[in-house]
């Protein structure tokens, strides 16, 4: 028998604001191919119902956002430390966890990273999680906001460069967003066994074992 | 001012015959007779200011090749001397078939030619501007209750209203392109709310040496087309000088034909046609005469990915072709993660099993 151990990994706050996302985020995903490509695609009836499910799904993951950034910042006050790369991670840490990933992993060697509460990514993923979360996102947010009312806010859009760049930041960062959902959902499955990091996301326990670590967290 | 394109055929007529019947040449200096006080602003004071007639307006327009006597036929040679009143004709004696259709229209009963058109001020639908049509329906149909009354279904219906003349959808008019005009900031209001409008003729000719044609502005090798870097550029010389080039959907066949049609409230009639559609753009530059003069523009320009039209664009409908590919490329690069990590990791499954 192998010894186990569990760690409260993802508060229950934490998993509603995960699941909430992703269903705001595959939505805004499905409804953007109908919205993109109306000639091809018709999933949600009528090209209306597409960009009004697109708008509320977008405000619903923009409040989503705001209150998890506001949470991080202002409550727990820990989202430089979990989302910031140090010096450490920067200098060795990230290319140690890029080697593990593409090459010591295949060899069957053990994730150099070990999740805790307090530091529950990795290097790699801290690098990743922070331009996501602190460019893309609010880049994404603010451009949407804007095509959502362009008419009134035409003299900003304008400042911005036109509502074409708008529309292609907007639909590029979508596409990172689209890329990223297969990257996330592919290396969610490389724990010990393949749903070992599905589990904490649904009831917030992390099983350690403590010969066989390969942890890593998704949040 | 829309029925003059199903009119081409009877005018047309009257053109052949005009030189024949040696009209032509009487007819300019009759109107001249006319337009001498007809232009007096004095004149334009008296009966609520409706006997005034623009001249470089009705110069433009094709009731000018006409002729003043054509539709005042029984104008005396003593007048004003001899107080008589000249008839006036009535349109639908050359435009029978369009008071036709537009009688038997929604709109026929609520408003007469004239309550739309000035026959001394008329132009073909190239030569207006779509703001300048929502500006008459304007008229009576106040602005802000139209845009709320679309909102009740229309998103951004704001939005829609400055980007498509009302009868795009309100007649059957067909084969629509997309028609380019100039804006700017009103002189000394440069704040950043400060509202776009249509630049004027004379806006346009303080960019210009006098002894230039205003076509040179955006077309600059001369050839009567726009390509796409003359487009281009003209954008990047406009946003120096606080003018944006504005976008909307106008019809090229128009119709007299008022209604509702419900397949105007499917959004892809606009959105969903594809790139193949919207091919077709002109940029519209304002003439001395209250009207516009078209330039054809390279096809699909309207589709460049930034620069060619940078403050116009039509969701599913303008997208760019090449960022498409891109995107496309993106995801394919997201995908290579577990297609490319999943196969080797499925090759060296057993080195993870020893440990």
């Amino acid at each position: 028998m192998e010894e186990k151990d569990y760690i409260y990994l993802t508060p229950m706050p934490v998993r509603i604001w995960h699941w909430l996302n992703a269903l705001g985020i595959v939505t805004l995903c499905i409804t953007g191919i109908q919205i993109r490509f109306p000639d091809y695609v018709n999933i949600f009836g009528t090209y209306k119902s597409a960009i009004s499910l697109h708008n509320t799904a977008g405000i619903v993951v923009s409040i989503s956002y705001a209150l998890w950034f506001c949470y991080y910042l202002f409550v727990a006050k820990s989202l430089f430390r979990l989302y910031i790369p140090n010096l450490e991670d920067i200098k060795s840490g990230i290319i140690r966890q890029a080697l593990f990933y593409f090459f010591f992993y295949f060899l069957g060697r053990p994730n150099p990273h070990h999740t805790t509460p307090d530091c529950k990514f990795n290097p790699m993923q801290k690098a990743a999680y922070l331009v996501i979360m602190l460019v893309l996102i609010p880049l994404i947010v603010v451009t949407g906001y804007l095509l959502m009312n362009v008419d009134l806010l035409r003299p900003t859009i304008m400042v911005l460069g036109g509502i074409k760049l708008l529309v292609s930041a907007h639909y590029l960062i979508a596409c990172a967003f689209f890329a990223f959902l297969f990257v996330h959902i592919y290396l969610a499955t490389l724990g010990h066994t393949p749903f070992a990091h599905f589990k904490p996301m649904w009831h917030g326990w992390e099983e350690v074992e403590e010969h066989h670590s390969e942890e890593h967290g998704h949040h | 001012m829309r029925g003059i394109i199903t009119s081409t055929i009877p005018m047309a007529i009257i053109m052949l015959f005009l030189p024949i019947a040696g009209i032509a040449s009487s007819a300019t200096p009759q109107n001249e007779r006319c337009i001498k006080c007809h232009s007096n602003k004095e004149i334009a004071a008296k009966d609520e200011g409706r006997l005034y007639v623009d001249p470089s307006r009705f110069a433009a327009t094709t009731h000018s090749m006409i002729g003043c006597v054509s539709c005042h036929d029984s104008v005396s040679n003593s007048h004003p001397a001899d107080g008589s009143h000249p008839s006036k004709a009535s349109c639908k004696e050359c435009h029978s078939q369009i008071q036709t259709e537009y009688t038997a229209s929604l709109h026929g009963k609520n408003a007469t030619c004239t309550d739309c058109h000035d026959p001394h001020a008329v132009k073909s639908p190239a030569s207006i501007a779509g703001g300048d049509i929502n500006t008459m329906c304007g008229r009576c149909h106040e602005s802000k209750r139209i845009i709320a009354s679309h909102a009740k279904w229309l998103p951004q219906a704001d939005l829609h209203v400055s980007a498509l003349p009302c009868i795009a959808c309100h007649t059957g008019s067909k084969n629509y392109v997309i028609t380019l005009y100039i804006e700017n900031k009103p002189v000394n209001k440069s704040t950043m709310m400060d509202e776009y409008k249509m630049a004027t003729y004379s806006d346009l000719t303080k960019l210009i040496s006098s002894d230039k044609d205003i076509k040179s502005l955006i077309d600059n090798n001369g050839d009567g087309k726009i390509s796409l870097s003359e487009l281009r550029d003209f954008n990047f010389r406009l946003r120096g000088k606080g003018m944006r080039l504005w976008g909307m959907m106008t019809p090229e066949e128009v119709t007299h034909t008022y209604q509702i049609l419900d397949n105007r409230f499917d959004c892809t009639f606009c959105h969903a046609t594809g790139p193949k559609a919207m091919q077709t753009s002109f940029v519209a530059l304002p003439d001395n005469s209250g009207g516009y003069q078209r330039i054809a523009v390279e096809k699909g320009a309207v589709m460049d990915l930034l620069y060619g039209t940078p403050d116009f664009y039509m969701i599913g409908s303008t997208r760019s072709t090449l960022l498409n590919y891109v995107g496309l490329a993106i995801l394919l690069g997201g995908m290579m993660m577990p297609i490319g990590h999943g196969t080797f990791r499925f090759l060296t499954r057993k080195n993870r099993k020893e440990h």
